[in-house]
């Protein structure tokens, strides 16, 4: 039986496309995963804890090792193994974490020789770190080789203002809910002051400190962490599913929206309006 | 007649999906009236693969006509323009009705841009009608109003896809706008790092991606042939289109190195994130694809000479020529870093092979392709003078020039194609330049050469048109399915260079399809979109098809008819 052309033609072009699609899928398959939120603010993280959460971050959201290495010199950034003991020597009269914190916010005060001057700030998007999440990294850095002495302190509290998305997301939320309300359900109902402090509200240490939170964590996760606190993990240094699993259910439809109104109020003392760097 | 009324039954089609499309977002629209929200969800497929194989398509179909006009004598059929404006619409309305906080956001920067958009629609419609319909009226005296109008078409065309291009370019390289995100230049958001490069990039690749569908056409008309004369006809026609796809394909790696270097300038990060990140196998894919276009086109050279008495003299040098382009195909195709087990690298002393390793890098990639485009222009040059002998009496010396440029362009690519591996990246970077100057200027000068010498030359026979193998027309099919498969590849790599941001830097995705795929299910989506629109395509042919007796007699010449045997080589 002779085929006709136009079906030939098609099995024919079906089959180039098979061959593509095929090998596509028989390289290696990875996602570009967009980065979660790391807060450490208020925390009693140990340093094994933060030095841990540091080298996630190098390798995954930093996006560090995709020009830097440890123990091998790359072609675009240094090698940095050692340096955390390196890093004293580099600039007289900064110690090794000012030097690092430097490194890490404005790269191109200090150039290494044979390096060219192409690293972002790394408290910027894209990459965006938060004060948390600089602190992690600076502690990992500091531990090769050097010893660990960086407190959250250290980063500037302007650091990573960013962190959260773009300007423009930011700025944009708006929530119907009443703030002033969403403090009361805070101390009141929720009973969220029983764990948490935010800014002059309360002082337990229970939970982590929610002063800057609407700064360093997005209103998604916000929202998300009071309907389904266990899903949504625990922060570094505290034990986990302690905050109640109710929560969400025990409040009104009014009384969530005020009380994340209220949170997202939450900027710090030294808070900002959402700065986005771009080159 | 027919024609229209299938004509519009499509668009009928086409406007009812987007009615659709709108429709499947309603009833979130009403749950969520008076607030604020940021993405919904497309039924059953999602949102983004929604909006991804709708803008893939759209963005199929204007690239063919874009590139079209370049050979619009060759090919009747019009019709699609509507069809273009049609899923651009559906596009919008599935962006508009799932993505609503981002277009606010964009609207909000290039609202402006939009009316000069819609003008500029209205005016190329306007003129490709006129065009179109006045072949008649505007005959004789009047031909170069036709002439104008056809310039004028183009020049509009090129102005949507710069407007396009704006908004496209500003999600990967946002410029203009100060830390916030809000606009404070309107020019510097249009001319952000990317848009100049992707405009010259497009343009180019239109032109490409219009010649081989066109060539894949006249192959699917020259297979279904009856007679010798039109077998003659397509054959030429599928000379003409595959012509002009290599002509602009060959300048084509150059767009994209600058297209390239323009990602690292505006951000190292995004940079290298695209050639060495979670992309970088992309590229081997890239090279496979492109390689098989090198091939693919150069061995329907050298089966064309197979149609042309005289070419005997030439077919000894295929297999160096051969040899070159697969050479070059396997340097290029060559990954840099390899998936292997922790024994593997032990045993080869790193992720890197110790000499295969070295083929991976982009100094010898570059060196590669420029040889790759030199050994494609040879080709070209033995088939354009494969029934012809220059009477020239200089022919000598000429020849010897033209050889010599050609050892003198090859020796440059490879001298800074070795040097690249010896300097910093950044010197290295702009080697990448003087291989394609040495390489373009080759062209230009050999070419230079070549068409005086040629001028007046004696003729060794006339080229038999329509007694070409069959399997040349499979090669102009192969080379239509692998640039729009490959179109689809590269749309993919613009859009996943953002990563998980809408605009990069600026509004993060925070949708539950923020995750950008891996290339598996991109390489899916990408086939079953190209499967969509080349069905697409064989359908507005026949729809032509049907019509095509009335309009040969409405407009008069509309393909010329080369008769077997014809000695008319363009």
């Amino acid at each position: 039986m002779r085929l006709p052309i136009v079906v030939k033609i098609s099995v024919f072009a079906l089959a180039v496309m098979g061959v593509y699609t095929y090998y596509a899928n028989s390289i290696p398959q990875i996602q570009s995963k967009p980065p979660e939120e790391l807060s450490l603010e208020g925390g009693n993280v140990t340093q094994e804890q933060l030095i841990k959460a540091g080298e996630e971050i190098f390798k995954g959201k930093g996006t560090c090792e995709v020009c830097h290495r440890i123990g091998q010199a790359g072609a675009r950034a240094p090698d940095l193994a050692g340096m955390g003991a390196r890093a004293v020597k580099r600039k007289p009269g900064l110690s090794a974490k000012a030097y690092l914190i430097e490194s890490l916010l404005d790269p191109g005060v200090y150039l290494v020789e044979g390096y060219p001057n192409i690293m972002p700030k790394v408290d910027k998007p894209p990459i965006a770190l938060n004060r948390s999440e600089l602190w992690a990294v600076t502690a990992f850095l500091e531990s090769l080789g050097g010893t660990v002495d960086v407190a959250l302190d250290d980063i500037p509290k302007s650091a990573g203002a960013g962190a959260a998305g773009g300007g423009a997301q930011v700025a944009e939320l708006k929530l119907p809910g009443d703030p002033k309300a969403g403090q009361a359900v805070f101390t009141g109902k929720g009973a969220c002051v029983a764990c948490h402090k935010a800014g002059s509200i309360g002082a337990s240490p229970v939970g982590p400190d929610l002063s800057q939170i609407a700064r360093i964590q997005t209103p998604d996760y916000i929202m998300a962490k009071i309907l389904d606190p266990a899903a949504m993990g625990t922060v570094a240094g505290f034990p986990p599913k302690v905050m109640p699993q109710t929560i969400g259910q025990t409040l009104t439809a009014k009384e969530y929206v005020d009380l994340v109104s209220f949170l997202l109020t939450l900027k710090g003392s030294s808070a900002t309006p959402a700065p986005q760097g771009k080159k | 007649m027919v024609t229209r009324q299938r004509d519009a039954r499509f668009h009928f089609f086409l406007f009812a999906a987007a009615i659709l499309a709108l429709l499947s977002a309603a009833p979130a629209l009403a749950q969520e009236a008076g607030k604020e929200v940021a993405y919904r969800a497309f039924p059953l497929i999602g949102s983004r693969l929604a909006v991804w194989a709708v803008a893939q398509i759209h963005l199929n179909f204007a690239a063919f006509i874009l590139g079209v006009p370049v050979f619009a004598v060759i090919i009747e059929i019009m019709g699609w323009r509507t069809s273009t404006a049609l899923l651009g619409g559906l596009f919008l309305f599935i962006l508009v009705g799932f993505y609503p906080k981002f277009w606010s956001y964009m609207s909000g920067i290039f609202y402006s841009t939009f009316w000069v958009y819609g003008i500029l629609f209205f005016l190329e419609t306007f003129t490709v009608y006129l065009w179109y319909y006045g072949w008649e009226w505007l005959s004789g005296a009047k031909k170069w109003i036709h002439v104008c109008l056809g310039v004028l078409s183009n020049l509009f065309g090129t102005a949507i896809l710069f407007v396009a291009n704006a908004w496209v370019t500003f999600m990967v390289s946002p410029g203009g706008i100060d830390e916030a995100g809000n606009l404070k230049s309107l020019w510097g958001a249009i001319n952000n790092f990317t848009w100049m490069p992707i405009n010259i990039h497009r343009i180019i690749a239109n032109i490409v991606f219009g010649g081989t569908i066109a060539a894949a056409y006249a192959a699917f008309r020259f297979l279904s042939a009856s007679s010798d004369e039109e077998r003659a006809r397509y054959d030429w026609m599928g000379y003409i289109g595959n012509f002009v796809a290599i002509s602009a394909f060959i300048v084509l790696p150059f767009a994209g190195y600058w297209l390239g270097r323009e990602i690292y300038a505006f951000n190292q990060t995004m940079g290298i994130t695209m050639m060495g990140g979670f992309l970088s196998w992309l590229w081997i894919i890239q090279a496979i694809l492109i390689g098989v276009l090198f091939i693919g086109s150069n061995y329907y050279l050298w089966l064309g000479m197979e149609r042309i008495p005289g070419s005997e003299r030439y077919r000894k040098y295929i297999p160096y020529l051969l040899m070159v382009i697969a050479a070059g195909f396997i340097v290029w195709a060559t990954p840099r870093s390899m998936v292997i087990t922790l024994q593997e690298a032990r045993a080869m002393g790193g992720t890197h092979h110790p000499l295969l390793g070295l083929l991976g890098v982009m100094s010898a990639k570059n060196t590669a392709v420029n040889l790759m485009i030199l050994t494609t222009f040879l080709s070209f040059l033995l088939y354009r003078r494969a029934n012809r002998i220059s009477t020239k009496p200089w022919v000598g010396t000429g020849m010897a020039a033209q050889w010599a440029t050609f050892g003198l362009a090859a020796a440059v690519v490879t001298f800074f194609g070795v040097y690249g591996y010896f300097v910093e990246s950044i010197v290295r970077i702009g080697f990448s330049v003087y291989q394609v100057l040495s390489v373009l200027g080759a062209i230009v000068l050999v070419m230079a050469i070549d068409i005086p010498m040629f001028r007046g030359a004696r003729s060794t026979g006339t080229i038999r048109w329509g007694q070409i193998a069959p399997r040349s027309q499979y090669i102009l099919i192969l080379l239509a399915v692998t640039f729009t498969w490959l179109m689809g590849l590269m749309g993919f790599a613009r859009s996943a260079i953002r990563q998980h941001w809408h605009v990069y830097g600026v509004i993060r995705d925070t949708s539950p399809d923020a995750v950008t795929p891996a290339l598996g299910y991109a390489a899916n989506v990408i086939t079953l979109v190209t499967i969509v629109f080349l069905l697409l395509v064989m359908f507005i042919f026949w729809l032509g098809g049907l019509g095509e007796k009335g309009k040969e007699k409405t407009h008069g010449a509309v393909a010329p008819a080369v008769a077997a045997g014809s000695g008319d080589r363009k």
